[in-house]
């Protein structure tokens, strides 16, 4: 047991962070938020960061701490299904977009190269056409479309290789959440300390630093299952690490947004940039019933 | 990153499940029931505890200058997780060689190293701390027992309360206010069969002996049994506490105890959807709560400092107890109300006291939002 970084380990977050950091909005306010672009896209698959699980003396558990570094960030960028699901798929070309069924928004859809339709035990992968999907405006911080036909050239995946792809699917929730999470917490953190009420800023009030702490002890110990479930990559880590995820992440947005008051619920504040991915991210995969009902048949069947 | 345990780490775990099985009788559940102050458990403790010392279980991470064999962090508590799985045979004696020993060794001078850290490795002493006051719990610094020196010795006056095995006890670990200033404090090594000294059982729902009310009416206490410097009892506290914190890994019985209901609902057909969602979700709060003792652990072997990730262990493992015991009494409400599981029982006696005991979980609320968060609080700590 050692639950350090290792040196690499460190300088490939880093790494990936000074990446990020060359990307910052120079108008976006304190954060420079960037909104998702093509070119950052292109950029960060340049890098070869999302081919991380690939390489020699890599593997699962440095995707996971990418993603979660990256999904921290004030970036909204794909990583997590093209970082995790390349050595299954075999093929690298963000965005990768994983839906969970048709007619229902998708995340990076509008701009994927590559798309992944889990159809009960199976996966479809296929490239997907402008005819296949109807962009949808939002403020969700990801880009989303409506997948409405299955692309004409998808493979079917079946087997070991279609539960793997769902399995890394549930991972990469996991590890984006606790990324989006942090960021989400940070962001508040800050706000707190800032904004005075009552003659001294709202940190130094015990209502709000007790939930706070809360929703800290929640952020690490997401990330450790986050980070757990890649290593192990089974069924029964990913289940949890999922549904651990996306019961603590109704609490963190909550009360992000209570502490940030009526700042928090506007366009120009980046708070909901991070909240509302973490939103979407609450139903994904069936949500935290279908968790609890993957890990309860992994523990007592 | 590593989170598999080392070929070392695994036959650790399989000598204590081995000695486990060997030396625990067939009725300890029922013995377990009845409390780690209880008579049954303190007697069989001090049965008990020689044997783990003599298969180099008890003390294991002591130093080898005080009978230990310089023990890695990981093997100290791999066994303190057993045993609390177990229902912790070992009785009040974690508190000896968990943090009482360890803070005589920083803080002792050589006869009472000599003296007390024998006695623990023999493993048939009791020993009670003496922190909690009628005025002063979590406040723990507004304490008002007194020492006031007179010669070669102290008279101690005042009163403590919630006091763990107090009865039991040989020893206790004892603060007293030596001083006007509200951190001075001074800590002694007070044989508990001083004259002076009344003990009176409070009765509680966690078990039998776990909670005393000990008055001290002009207790003499020499010099010689005062445990560091006169007036700097806080940094002997804080040493003290720092071990405590995470003592106690408090979900490894809620997860066997979560097991157990659940084997209980299957026998019945009753494990519905409904139940398997909410089984789920208190094994993920364990499981959490487990990760990050584990991490605060591997930080201890590396002599790294405490950056906040304890206090949010503990608090993972406040909330842990509190999802199994909520299980517990949702879907299996007969085992907490009869004796029909013992094991569960035990379990929800314990899990009530996990976010009280060693201080409020409020207490470690505080300590994240200062250290982790950075929000800049008033707390002694």
């Amino acid at each position: 047991m050692n639950l350090d970084l290792t040196s690499e380990q460190r300088l490939l977050v880093t790494s990936v962070a000074a990446l990020l950091d060359r990307f910052r909005s120079p108008g976006g306010g304190a954060h420079g938020y960037v909104d998702y672009s093509p070119g950052l896209q292109a950029e960060l698959r340049k890098s070869g960061f999302l081919e991380v699980a690939s390489q020699a003396d890599c593997g699962l558990l440095e995707a996971a701490l990418l993603i979660e570094e990256i999904a921290s960030r004030p970036v909204s960028v794909e990583a997590a299904a093209t970082a995790l699901l390349t050595p299954l798929i075999g093929r690298c070309s963000p965005p990768t977009a994983l839906a969970w069924a048709l007619n229902r928004p998708v995340r990076y859809l509008s701009h994927a190269e590559v798309l992944c339709l889990i159809q009960d035990d199976d996966v479809l992968v296929g490239t997907p056409s402008p005819e296949d999907v109807t962009a949808i405006d939002g403020v969700v911080a990801y880009p989303l479309a409506v997948l409405r036909t299955v692309p004409r050239d998808a493979v079917r995946f079946t087997g070991a290789v279609a539960a793997a792809i769902r399995r890394r699917a549930r991972i990469g929730i996991a590890a984006e959440a606790a990324g989006l999470m942090r960021g989400a917490l940070q962001t508040t953190t800050q706000y707190v300390k800032e904004r005075r009420q009552f003659g001294q800023p709202l940190a130094h009030f015990q209502a709000i630093q007790h939930r706070l702490a809360e929703d800290a002890q929640l952020v690490h110990a997401c990330r450790l299952l986050a980070f757990r479930a890649a290593y192990e990559d089974d069924e029964r880590h990913a289940a949890l690490a999922c549904l651990y995820a996306q019961e603590a992440m109704r609490k963190l947005i909550y009360d992000c947004h209570q502490f940030s008051g009526a700042i928090g619920l506007t366009l120009e504040y980046p708070l909901h940039l991070w909240t509302y991915r973490l939103k979407f991210l609450q139903g994904e995969a069936g949500g935290r019933g279908r968790q609890a009902e993957l890990l309860a048949q992994q523990l007592w069947s | 990153m590593d989170f598999h345990w080392t070929a070392e780490q695994e036959a650790t775990r399989r000598k204590v499940r081995t000695f486990l099985d060997k030396h625990l009788p067939s009725d300890w559940d029922e013995i377990a029931a009845l409390g780690p102050g209880s008579e049954a458990v303190t007697g069989f403790s001090r049965r008990f505890c020689p044997r783990l010392d003599e298969e180099g279980l008890l003390v294991p991470h002591w130093p080898a200058e005080h009978g230990g064999a310089d023990a890695s962090a990981w093997e100290h508590f791999i066994i303190g997780e057993l045993m609390w799985e177990s229902g912790e045979p070992r009785g009040p004696q974690y508190y000896n060689v968990n943090w009482i020993g360890p803070t005589i060794m920083r803080f002792g001078t050589p006869e009472q190293k000599q003296y007390h850290l024998a006695r623990m490795r023999r493993g048939d002493v009791i020993w009670c701390q003496g922190f909690s006051e009628p005025s002063g719990g979590s406040d723990l610094a507004a304490l008002r027992t007194r020492a006031e020196r007179k010669g070669d010795s102290y008279h101690v006056n005042g009163s403590k309360i919630w006091t763990s095995y107090a009865r039991q006890a040989e020893f206790c670990l004892l603060l007293a206010r030596t001083g006007v200033e509200r951190r001075a404090i001074s800590v002694f090594l007070l044989p508990m069969d001083r004259a002076g000294i009344t003990v009176r059982p409070i009765s509680s729902v966690v078990g039998d002996g776990d909670l005393h009310e000990v008055f001290l009416d002009d207790v003499e206490v020499r010099d010689s049994e005062r445990l560091g410097a006169e007036g700097k009892g806080w940094e002997v506290v804080r040493y003290a506490l720092n071990f405590e914190r995470v003592g106690i890994p408090r979900y490894a019985l809620g997860l066997r105890t979560l097991h157990r209901a659940v084997a209980a609902l299957r026998r019945s057909g009753q494990f519905s959807e409904v139940a398997r969602n909410a089984a789920a979700v208190a094994y993920a709060a364990c499981e959490a709560a487990k990760l990050m003792v584990y991490e605060v652990v591997d930080g201890r072997s590396k002599d790294g400092p405490s950056t906040g990730t304890t206090s949010m262990a503990r608090y993972a493992i406040v909330m842990a107890e509190r999802q199994v015991a909520d299980f517990v009494l949702d879907w299996t409400p007969e085992l907490f109300a009869s004796n029909e599981d013992l094991m569960v029982a035990t379990h929800h006696k314990r899990a009530i006291a996990a976010g009280i005991a060693v201080g409020a979980a409020e207490i470690q609320l505080n300590l994240i939002a200062r250290d982790v968060l950075g929000l800049g609080i008033a707390c002694e700590s």
